[in-house]
């Protein structure tokens, strides 16, 4: 009796042991651990249209953000057109203007990475991610070889700002690219984006038949192509030849018959964006308050702005009078209220007691300024970066510099752009403006004009190697101070310090 | 011992209590010399019949000092005991069970409700500080309702989190912020590699295990606690008042010009005194009411408690409301459940001033202008480009609302006489919304946000032990299988361009513009677990632990880790030889050695992912945008699999005279390898972001822990507890040993892109960087080229004649070389005086608010600094830089801006007076305390801005010390009521 009742208490515990293993046994792999991936996308295959607009947004969002203030001008500030204000917070500025850079002074400048650099290659990165995408599709040739052609325009536009700041950069393009990668040649990026460019200028519909004013048309391709024959031809490469490739790609856009020029005085209204002056604009939208910010930052503090940018004493004062002058140049400026930005009271520059800064300001990008957005002077006019009236002057130049010379069609486009300077219609001869012959050398005085303030003029110096001729005619009561004396050293930007920490990019010089 | 009632003799009877006046059931009461004795039944009482009239009584209880009393000629008798602080028999709470503080090997740390008690405490970390040593506990920001940084022996990690694992009542939280500090009844941390292996996977940054009061059998208990008091802000800095500013501008020479009418005017009304304008006296309270009671079988605890804090900085409150109720109760005699619910909800409203703003601002601008509105920003545009600090706090509304339930059930299922199941079940759900709106009157727009983040965590686990006690030895094995699940779901929803603020964020239809983002991930554990525990002789012990995880965060081939520990322990005090000499008591040497993980990141980290939101979408048309899928930045790792950390231990524990001085010595060594760190890859790269597993960081220290009765008489006793931890960080290696410049924060914007710290080989982390400032150049002194008298001189490190990035080298560390805690309690007949000292020596401190008040930064024009006004000239040769100094030669990276941030601070001072139990009892009230008492009251150091112990980089260990707009801690005077019925 005593054993079977230990019997008994023996397997019952038995049981319950194996009852209380079972239970956890099965409690077991209630948890499965393959991680929930459900709310992450996966870049799919690209086939059809809408999937290339989806990819190619995030290329020109990236450009339209890297463009929306002034900021990427900082490298080109050496030149004559653009100074900036001797305080605040403006020193990297000023280290441009009074060329105090170099030697690896100014690499370690947050705005160089932030403005002049990091953004590009996020371009890049994203049309290389469309055009590799394009190649592996299973979409209709045209619709790819479309998306190709405008990521490859993309890319090279970003490839040639970067060619022209900081000399040769690793050229990236693929989706392989793993850090140690070196510097290409000058000569190579070029190669590079002039065979991008001679793509996109085969695969792109002509202007008026892109299918967004966003997109660009093949006369954009070609514009850029032209711009950089003109380069080549110049400081550092230097191939002569390339000069006639220059004139004849922009010939080949004016005679499309296509582009106009605009009465000066209408030309910077918001009205007048993606004019038919306009060859390629990079576009902001009031629907999702995408603004851009060029008004804020040609604007002193006094005016609601951030006094990024002037322009100097003594360009303004060579800068040839007439109705461009007063188109270029804010007359009359608004002073504000600080915070609501009500406006107070009208100056002129001058007046520097009101305006508490003692330089011109530029006038093109304030002209379609809405004030108080964001506590800002913002605006959302597209912004062109590249003008008709640019193409008209590099023909002329480039044609001036080619094997035969200048020719009437090229003085004629020179003229063109000097008749609307003066306020006169373009297309009809007047003899009070218009000039017979035109050195180079003239010609791109009249860029500068032309083109004050548009991220142009530095290249244009550099090209011609006039940077000291230029720098040497600086008024000498100009606040910002010359530190270095401008030397072949300044030509390039100093590469920003991440880029040249733990990778095989050497500095400039 | 039954009643020995079979002799005649003299009868006695009696109470037997602890010093608070509860009752003792099951004590023992012994006739000395004899065998004559017996227990205290459920209500304490006792009778007793004594053999001799004069006789001396021995009354025992576990957890107390035994008490001698000579009964003379009494025939009744209340007797009361103390607490036994350092009874070896104490059980303290380990991972997954308990264990006797005598059989313990590894290093574990205990803070029990008795060390905090006599100290207002508002959130439950504040126990911790200055408290254990090893265990470093940091108030990084003193807004309202922050919590605390704890470190426990360093950091391991640099991208992975640092946190350690908290643990309440067995299951795992995310936090212990919202805890109702009197609802704890002992805090454990588990510091070393035997104790933490348990925990495996998560162990690596140590263990904070936190045990909750139950409920007892007993009668009805009542306790509530009122606590109330002001805080004030500690300190001033030096600031120019409006005059001296306005005449410093002029000299400057930057287009900006104060007339004489103007300066003579400011000189009459003193210009705006910023600091008195934001900072201002806040109310602080706490409340709380517990009740428990029970009986044989069931008992039960319920507490609820209301903080509520004001914030020194204008406008912010904070508020947080809690409910606990734990119910345990006997199914059977071999079942036993148990069920605990907490309930919190937190709320804080209100964004405070910016505090950079605040000391940079314009003194010559008004708060307000003729009209009564806010003046927007400084009117001459002089000082820095920021709007008005008080209208941000006025306008804009920002809510954070926290809700958290915890529940927890267990059951346990006495199998055999050694053999116990337990299995429970947990469940943690957190829901956080936080709605902010941006006024127009701030940026003329609008715009609000309304986000919710949801949490919910749910935790299994099982386990069954053996526990057997033989002759000599005793053996004690448990397995353990737990799984846990945690989902975390977060929405947010925004708009921009309201046409009124009336509505503020209630109502986002209004504005123009709409945003959605919304995302959702989840993580998942898997682990099994085995330990023994083996006793010979209660001489030598033994502790081996298996743990084998698998996360869901790792791919496949990666999953599984297995984290094994061992750990011995010799209680030379038990030995022959030492047994003898009285003068130690207890003496404990051990020694431990383990591999714990960590697998601290974020969910789908070995993932890359397509990018998008509105900053992809391109408007081709010029109106409207299509929407834009980019490229992934991140660079998948499918090899991604856990962070080891290997630790070794070598201790020794000794208590003499009895226990009245105690020691505990730990030396400790941590290797962390395979480190989840963040590598950036070069720009042009496109892709550029991976989690790798790669580098190596070392963290060895000791902690040392002193505890002194020093004095203990009827009338008087002092009694002390001094702990001193120091730790040594160093990074051995990292990816080809390149330094990582890029992981911390910026803090400096626009003006450089260099951090101010810096992860390398060879040094810590917490790294400080920047160009070594000489002074300032004299007149006739030679200068480096482009430079001239005034400017500031910086080292030419490579000597190449210009100052540029690569004469940047370390110049500090915010790490402190050691810390410690000073704990002294002092009673005298019925007041009590408890004083907490925490020191920290060696941490450095980066003063950037220094800096800007000194011009520097972007958006920053002028300087308000009163060193200002020493600014160089050639009659005032002053090692402040010159006004005219040469455009971009002032650094704001330099060791200039670098302040030893080593403190001594007296973190609590309170003064308790206890009510006479004799006058309370006539109104039914157990127990009754008054005390008043003292944070922060003061504060020795160097350091000269507003906190060195605050740091803007918040909880991060990169960025430790970093001085940018961290929001002060307050002084705080309050006075509180103890209540027990």
């Amino acid at each position: 009796m005593y054993h079977y009742n230990n019997l008994i208490r023996d397997i019952m515990k038995i049981n319950n042991i194996i009852l209380a293993l079972i239970l956890c046994i099965s409690l077991v792999g209630c948890v499965k651990l393959e991680e929930d991936t459900s709310s992450i996308l996966s870049v799919s295959e690209l086939k059809t249209e809408e999937d290339f607009d989806a990819a190619l947004a995030p290329v020109f969002a990236r450009m339209a953000i890297a463009n929306k203030d002034a900021h990427k001008r900082i490298t080109t500030t050496g030149a004559d057109d653009l100074t900036t204000w001797n305080g605040g917070n403006k020193a990297p500025i000023g280290l441009f203007d009074g060329f105090g850079y170099g030697n690896g002074v100014g690499a370690e400048l947050e705005w160089l990475s932030q403005f002049s650099w990091d953004p590009y290659w996020d371009v890049i990165y994203s049309a290389n991610t469309v055009i590799v995408g394009a190649e592996n599709s299973t979409g209709e040739e045209s619709v790819r070889n479309l998306a190709i052609a405008n990521a490859m325009f993309a890319r090279a536009i970003s490839y040639f700002d970067l060619v022209r700041t900081f000399g040769g950069v690793p050229l990236i393009l693929d989706l392989d690219a793993d850090g140690t990668e070196s510097r290409a040649t000058v000569l190579e990026v070029y190669e590079a984006i002039e065979s991008d460019l001679l793509f996109a200028a085969s695969q792109l519909p002509s202007p008026g038949a892109v299918s967004s004013i966003g997109k660009p048309s093949n006369a954009a391709a070609k514009a850029w192509l032209s711009s950089l024959y003109l380069t080549w031809g110049g400081w550092p490469v230097k191939d002569e030849t390339k000069y006639d490739l220059a004139a004849s790609t922009a010939k080949e856009i004016v005679d499309m018959g296509y582009f106009e020029l605009l009465p000066i005085d209408e030309l910077w209204l918001l009205e007048s964006e993606n004019s038919k002056e306009s060859i390629f604009s990079i576009q902001y939208s009031t629907g999702d308050n995408n603004f851009q910010l060029l008004p804020q930052s040609f604007l002193p503090h006094t005016a609601g702005g951030w006094s990024d940018f002037f322009a100097e004493l003594d360009f303004y004062n060579r800068f040839p009078e007439g109705p461009r002058k007063e188109a270029t140049f804010l007359d009359s400026i608004t002073i504000r209220e600080s915070g609501t930005l009500d406006p107070i009271e009208n100056v002129h520059w001058t007046n520097s007691e009101a305006t508490q800064r003692y330089n011109p300001v530029y006038r093109k990008y304030t002209e379609s300024e809405v004030a108080g957005y964001d506590t800002k002077m913002v605006s959302f006019r597209a912004v062109e970066f590249f003008r008709y009236a640019e193409v008209l002057l590099i023909y002329a130049e480039a044609q001036a510099r080619s094997s035969s010379g200048a020719t009437p069609a090229s003085i004629e486009a020179l003229n063109q752009v000097k008749r609307r300077a003066a306020g006169l219609p373009y297309l009809t001869p007047d003899a009070s403006v218009d000039v017979v012959t035109a050195t180079p050398n003239e010609i791109v005085d009249e860029s500068g004009w032309e083109l004050a303030g548009e991220f142009k003029r530095w290249f244009d110096l550099v090209r011609t190697e006039r940077v000291e001729e230029i720098a040497a005619l600086r008024d000498p009561t100009e606040k910002i101070v010359l530190v270095g004396t401008p030397s072949k050293n300044h030509y390039l930007a100093p590469l920003p310090l991440k880029a040249v920490e733990g990778t095989n990019l050497t500095q400039n010089p | 011992m039954a009643p020995n009632n079979d002799i005649q003799g003299i009868p006695i009877s009696g109470k037997i209590t602890d010093n608070a006046g509860e009752p003792l059931p099951g004590a023992n009461i012994l006739e000395k010399g004899t065998t004559n004795g017996t227990q205290t039944d459920f209500d304490g009482n006792f009778s007793l019949n004594l053999v001799d009239q004069n006789a001396t009584l021995v009354v025992s209880y576990l957890g107390f000092i035994t008490k001698e009393v000579t009964v003379e000629n009494q025939n009744e008798i209340i007797i009361s005991l103390e607490e036994d602080a350092t009874s070896l028999d104490e059980v303290l709470v380990v991972g997954y069970g308990t264990q006797k503080k005598s059989d313990i090997t590894g290093s574990v740390a205990v803070v029990s409700s008795k060390d905090f008690e006599n100290q207002p405490i508002s959130r439950v970390d504040q126990a911790l500080q200055g408290r254990t040593s090893g265990v470093q506990v940091s108030q990084t920001s003193g807004e309202p309702g922050s919590g605390f940084k704890i470190r426990i022996r360093g950091t391991n990690s640099i991208n992975g989190s640092n946190e350690p694992l908290y643990v309440v009542d067995g299951m795992v939280v995310g936090s212990i912020s919202t805890l109702n500090s009197n609802d704890i009844k002992s805090l454990e941390i588990l510091k070393d590699a035997s104790s933490t292996a348990v925990y495996g996977s998560r162990g690596a940054n140590g263990v904070v295990l936190v045990t909750t009061k139950s409920g007892r059998d007993g009668k009805l208990k009542v306790d509530f606690n009122a606590n109330t008091g002001f805080q004030t802000i500690r300190k001033r800095l030096d600031i120019m008042n409006g005059a001296d500013f306005a005449e410093m501008v002029n000299a400057a020479d930057t287009g900006v010009n104060y007339s004489e009418e103007e300066i003579i005017e400011l000189r009459e009304n003193g210009g705006t005194d910023w600091q008195d304008e934001v900072f201002s006296t806040a109310v602080v309270q706490n409340y709380q009411l517990s009740v428990t009671g029970g009986n044989a079988k069931t008992n039960y605890y319920v507490s609820g408690g209301y903080f509520g804090q004001d914030g020194i900085v204008k406008d912010q409150d904070y508020k947080r409301y809690s409910l606990r109720s734990k119910l345990n109760t006997d199914f059977t005699d071999k079942i036993n459940f148990d069920l605990n619910i907490y309930l919190s909800r937190e709320e804080k409203n209100g964004e405070p001033a910016n505090v950079n703003s605040t000391v940079t601002f314009d003194p010559t601008t008004p708060v307000y202008d003729a009209d009564g509105n806010f003046n927007f920003s400084s009117l001459k545009n002089a000082a820095t480009g920021d709007i008005n600090p008080l209208i941000a706090t006025k306008f804009n509304t920002l809510e954070n609302f926290n809700n958290q339930a915890i529940v927890g059930t267990s059951l346990t299922y006495k199998l055999t006489d050694d053999i116990t199941f337990r299995t429970l079940g947990g469940l943690e759900y957190t829901d956080g919304i936080a709605n902010s709106y941006n006024s127009i009157q701030v940026n003329q727009l609008g715009s609000a946000e309304v986000t919710n983040n949801n949490k919910i965590q749910l935790q299994n686990t099982n386990m069954i032990t053996y526990d057997k006690e033989f002759e000599s030895q005793n053996l004690k094995v448990d397995l353990i299988h737990e799984q846990q699940y945690v989902k975390t779901t977060f929405t947010s929803a925004t708009a921009e361009g309201f046409p009124t603020d009336e509505s503020s964020y209630k109502i986002l239809s209004l504005g123009t513009v709409q945003n959605t983002l919304n995302f959702t991930d989840d993580e998942r554990l898997q682990s099994f677990v085995g330990r023994v525990n083996y006793g010979l002789l209660n001489k030598y012990l033994f502790t081996g632990t298996v743990r084998a995880d698998g996360s869901s965060k790792f791919r496949k081939d990666n999953r599984w880790g297995v984290f094994p520990s061992a750990s011995l322990a010799w209680r030379l005090s038990e030995e022959d030889f030492l047994k003898e000499v009285e003068f130690i008591n207890s003496l404990k040497v051990r020694g431990s050695y383990g591999l714990t993980g960590s697998q601290a990141i974020e969910p789908l980290a070995t993932r890359a992912r397509a990018v998008y939101g509105t900053e992809y979408n391109y408007p081709f048309d010029g109106e409207s945008s299509i929407v834009g899928i980019g490229p992934s930045v991140i660079i998948e790792n499918p090899d991604l699999t856990w962070e080891k950390t290997l630790q070794s231990n070598l201790g020794f524990d000794v208590g003499i005279l009895n226990s009245k001085y105690t020691m505990s010595f730990d030396w400790y060594k941590k290797n962390t390898s395979d480190l989840l760190l963040l590598v950036t890859l070069p720009e042009f790269i496109g892709a550029n972001l991976i989690t790798k597993n790669v580098g190596e960081i070392e963290n060895k220290g000791f902690d040392i822990s002193i505890g002194a009765n020093l004095i203990q008489k009827t009338d008087f006793s002092l009694s002390t507890n001094f702990n001193f931890s120091k730790n040594t960080n160093e990074v051995l290696s990292l990816v080809d040993d390149t330094p990582i410049s890029n992981l911390g924060e910026s803090y400096l914007g626009s003006v450089l892109s260099v951090n101010p710290t810096r992860i390398e080989v060879g040094q810590s982390l917490g790294t400080f960087r920047g160009y070594v400032y000489e002074g300032v150049y004299q007149t006739g002194e030679e200068t480096l080229e482009g430079l001239k008298a005034g400017d500031p001189k910086y080292k030419d490190l490579d000597g190449d004649g210009f100052i540029t990035t690569d004469d940047i080298q370390n110049i500090g560390n915010g790490n402190p070389d050691y810390t410690w805690g000073l704990n002294t309690d002092m009673i005298y007949k019925d007041f009590s005086l408890n004083i907490l000292v925490q020191g920290s020596k060696g941490n450095d401190v980066y003063n950037f608010i220094r800096a800007r008040q000194m011009g520097l930064g972007s958006t920053t024009f002028h300087g308000v600094h009163e060193d200002i006004k020493n600014s160089w000239t050639p009659s005032n040769p002053s090692n402040i830089a010159a006004l005219d100094k040469t455009a971009a030669s002032h650094q704001i990276l330099s060791s200039e801006f670098l302040e030893d941030g080593s403190y001594i601070r007296f973190k609590n001072i309170t003064l308790g007076y206890n009510l006479r139990p004799n006058v309370l009892s006539k109104l039914g009230i157990g127990s009754m305390r008054l005390y008043m008492s003292f944070e922060n009251l003061i504060t020795i150091t160097d350091y000269s801005g507003f906190d060195p112990e605050v740091s803007s980089g918040g909880n991060s260990d990169i960025d430790l010390g970093i001085d940018w707009d961290a929001y002060p801690l307050a002084r705080t005077i309050s006075v509180g009521l103890n209540v027990s019925l």
